[in-house]
């Protein structure tokens, strides 16, 4: 058992897992979207990406580069919630809400990838 | 990525993980803990000021309670943020600090300095091994010659202070033992725009390891060795060595050039000598009579194998006994002595005969004892002609001082050999050519570039007539027309004018002619050596590249109607009006 890498298989599954629950519900009610979520998918996110640094496997980059991407996704999203809410001083509409959940949706797509990769590295493993 | 950086990549995982979950704490408890905004009502901070209020808390700014005051609810829990973040976050900061200075991490990061001005140089760079005495003046002439080069020297701190020094081309240094394989690898050997590697280390031994693992590694390369000991230099040509250079022999051959015809020796001096300095060396004229050689080591062996030729009576002071058996035992040394003593002091050198001596050689390899030796031999004998050898650099000025009237510096000497061997090869083959021409030629020669040139140390170059260096030239030759020697050394500014530059030698097919006359057509493939000012070298260049500039010079002398030239004229002119339709109308007068 490689204990580094069930640590970070906890922590990409449960980044697609909270992604999960916060993107589903109707695309542009923000009833069906729970800010606690994304700000837990986030952080979640980041440390499986920084669990990753200095990595100098092909599966590893490969796992950093996703990780990156959804970070990405995830952080331009929070971005646009605060500037909605925090800077415009306006109340979240059905069309922020929607660019949020698409830009989550990407970011989940990204994961996804991530825990593929996490399956097939897992099961060339000879052991 | 190196090893190196991702070590510390991975090592700097734990803290930002540990700021990371602070924050994620501290922002989230924030977020939940209930407050009252200015009018009364419950509130609770969003996201965006909680990550605000943290960070300006954790990084202890501390702007205060934005945007309302808190509640105690709140203030409880600003409590536990403060003491979290502030300490994860100079935990952190102090844990990736010290992973950035970690020693292992610099040195990865001199060696990706390294490799990035390796791979700066746009052409080819020449490997010095050893950045002691020879391979600082080495490194200075060639960087001179607009020639990179690269060093590789085990000690750090000449390392360290090779940017302070004022070279006119940046030269990499790397830090690392020569007599690895790795890291001669590393500091460029078998990257291909690596031209010669020099091994000029103090020790025999690891100049051989050196030239052995670059003829291994890379063969076509041109490998430079120092030696000093005749075994490791047969050892050395034994696996091909392009050059061994060895001080004592080398200035045993410049002492015999000195004594059979000084005026050669000066002209070996000039054109072998650093450009710009002033001629200031007039002839050595070496008497015969009796010689004493204090020293009976390599160079003084070496200076008495040359002294042996002429007609001279030489005693030796050395105080090795065993050496003296093996002297006397040869039937060739029957006529000479041998004393045993040191030759610091008068007693030994009065019974050595230094009274009625007109040379004496100081050749032991300590500085001090030199220096003494020279001193006393003088208060007993002021006329003697002396010949001192120099060991170290730093003694130079104790030297100079002496007015001794040759002084033997190894590193100087082996410097100016090599320098002689990279800058101009056709150099050595002009000199050893010279040596067998009688000594009134060598007279006539000096006479000519002094008349050329005025009394200052000549450049040096060799113009090879090719398509790459010489490309009007060659596209003139093409069309059958005929360029001579003197066409080259003509002004492209004024015709009328001469250049203020000398041919030494012409090169064709193997062939060698010492001072071409001005009126030998040159052929492509042609390799001449010229010496003469800088300013010549431009503008002998000039001529050289620039259809424009040739056709200026050609002009005068042959008339423009024949056949070849009327097309050759067209031609020229068509390339032109292409190439610089600005100096069109310069081009038709």
């Amino acid at each position: 058992m490689n204990r580094e890498k069930v640590v970070f298989s906890f922590f990409m599954i449960m980044a697609l897992t909270l992604n999960f629950g916060f993107f589903t519900g109707e695309v542009d009610n923000p009833n069906h979207h729970n800010v606690y979520e994304l700000f837990a998918v986030i952080i979640v996110n980041l440390i499986a990406t920084v669990l990753k640094f200095g990595d100098r496997s092909q599966m590893g980059a490969m796992l950093l580069a996703t990780s990156l991407v959804a970070l990405v996704q995830l952080i331009s999203a929070s971005i646009v919630w605060a500037y909605v809410v925090n800077i415009q001083g306006s109340v979240m509409t059905a069309d922020t809400m929607s660019t949020i959940i698409s830009l989550s949706g990407g970011a989940m797509i990204a994961n996804f990838i991530s825990v593929i990769l996490l399956i097939i590295e897992t099961s060339m493993m000879r052991h | 990525m190196s090893l190196v950086t991702s070590l510390i990549m991975r090592q700097m995982r734990v803290p930002i993980i540990i700021l990371i979950m602070g924050y994620a704490i501290a922002m989230l408890g924030m977020v939940i803990t209930p407050g009252i905004d200015d009018q009364g009502n419950p509130w609770h901070m969003s996201f965006f000021d909680a990550f605000y209020f943290v960070s300006y808390t954790a990084t202890t700014i501390g702007f205060g309670e934005i945007p309302y005051s808190l509640s105690n609810a709140q203030r409880t829990w600003a409590l536990i943020t403060i003491y979290l973040t502030v300490i994860a976050w100079f935990y952190s900061l102090g844990k990736i600090i010290s992973l950035v200075q970690d020693p292992m991490f610099r040195e990865a990061l001199k060696e990706n300095q390294f490799s990035q001005q390796l791979s700066r140089i746009p052409d080819t760079f020449i490997l010095i091994c050893g950045f002691g005495e020879t391979g600082h003046e080495l490194a200075k002439a060639l960087t001179e010659r607009n020639i990179h080069t690269v060093i590789i020297e085990e000690n750090d701190r000449i390392i360290q202070t090779l940017p302070l020094e004022d070279f006119p081309l940046v030269i990499p240094g790397f830090k690392g033992d020569a007599c690895d394989p790795e890291k001669l690898i590393q500091a460029g050997l078998q990257n291909k725009k690596c031209a010669a590697v020099i091994a000029v280390t103090a020790s025999d031994e690891t100049n051989l390891k050196i030239a052995v693992i670059s003829k291994l590694l890379h063969p076509d390369i041109c490998v430079v060795c120092r030696s000093e000991l005749e075994e490791y230099e047969s050892n050395m040509f034994s696996f091909g060595t392009d050059f061994v250079v060895n001080p004592f022999e080398t200035f045993a051959n410049i002492f015999a050039m000195a004594m059979h015809s000084p005026a050669l020796h000066l002209l070996y001096d000039w054109l072998t000598g650093v450009p710009d300095a002033d001629l200031l060396t007039s002839p050595i004229y070496v008497q015969e009579g009796h010689w004493v050689i204090c020293g009976f080591g390599r160079f003084g062996r070496g200076l008495y194998k040359q002294l042996l030729k002429s007609n001279v009576q030489v005693t030796i002071i050395d105080p090795s006994e065993e050496k003296r058996e093996a002297f006397l035992s040869r039937p060739e040394n029957k006529s000479n002595d041998f004393i045993i003593g040191t030759g610091f002091d008068a007693h030994t050198l009065t019974v050595a005969g230094i009274t009625e001596a007109v040379g004496l050689i100081s050749g032991t390899d300590n500085d001090t004892n030199n220096l003494s030796i020279i001193m006393t031999a003088r208060e007993l004998n002021p006329e003697l002609f002396i010949i001192a050898r120099h060991n170290k650099k730093s003694n130079e000025k104790l030297f100079e001082a002496t007015k001794a009237n040759i002084i033997m510096q190894p590193s100087e000497i082996i410097a100016r050999k090599i320098r002689t061997l990279l800058v101009s090869p056709l150099m050595i083959a002009f000199l050893n050519k010279a040596r067998n021409q009688d000594p009134t030629w060598a007279n006539i020669t000096i006479s000519r570039i002094i008349g050329a040139l005025g009394e200052s140390v000549p450049s040096i170059w060799t113009l090879q007539i090719n398509e790459k260096e010489a490309r009007a030239l060659c596209q003139v030759l093409r069309l059958g027309r005929v360029i001579r020697v003197g066409n080259l050394l003509q002004n492209p500014r004024q015709r009328e004018k001469q250049l203020a530059a000398v041919p030494l030698m012409l090169k064709r097919n193997q062939k060698l002619l010492l001072m071409p006359t001005n009126d030998i057509a040159i052929k492509s493939g042609d390799q001449i050596l010229f010496c003469g000012t800088p300013s010549a070298l431009r503008s002998m260049q000039w001529s050289q590249n620039d259809l424009h500039s040739l056709n200026y010079i050609m002009t005068y002398e042959d008339t423009p109607d024949s056949y070849i030239w009327r097309k050759a004229h067209l031609f020229l002119k068509r390339n032109e009006r292409r190439n610089r339709p600005r100096q069109k109308r310069h081009l038709m007068k």
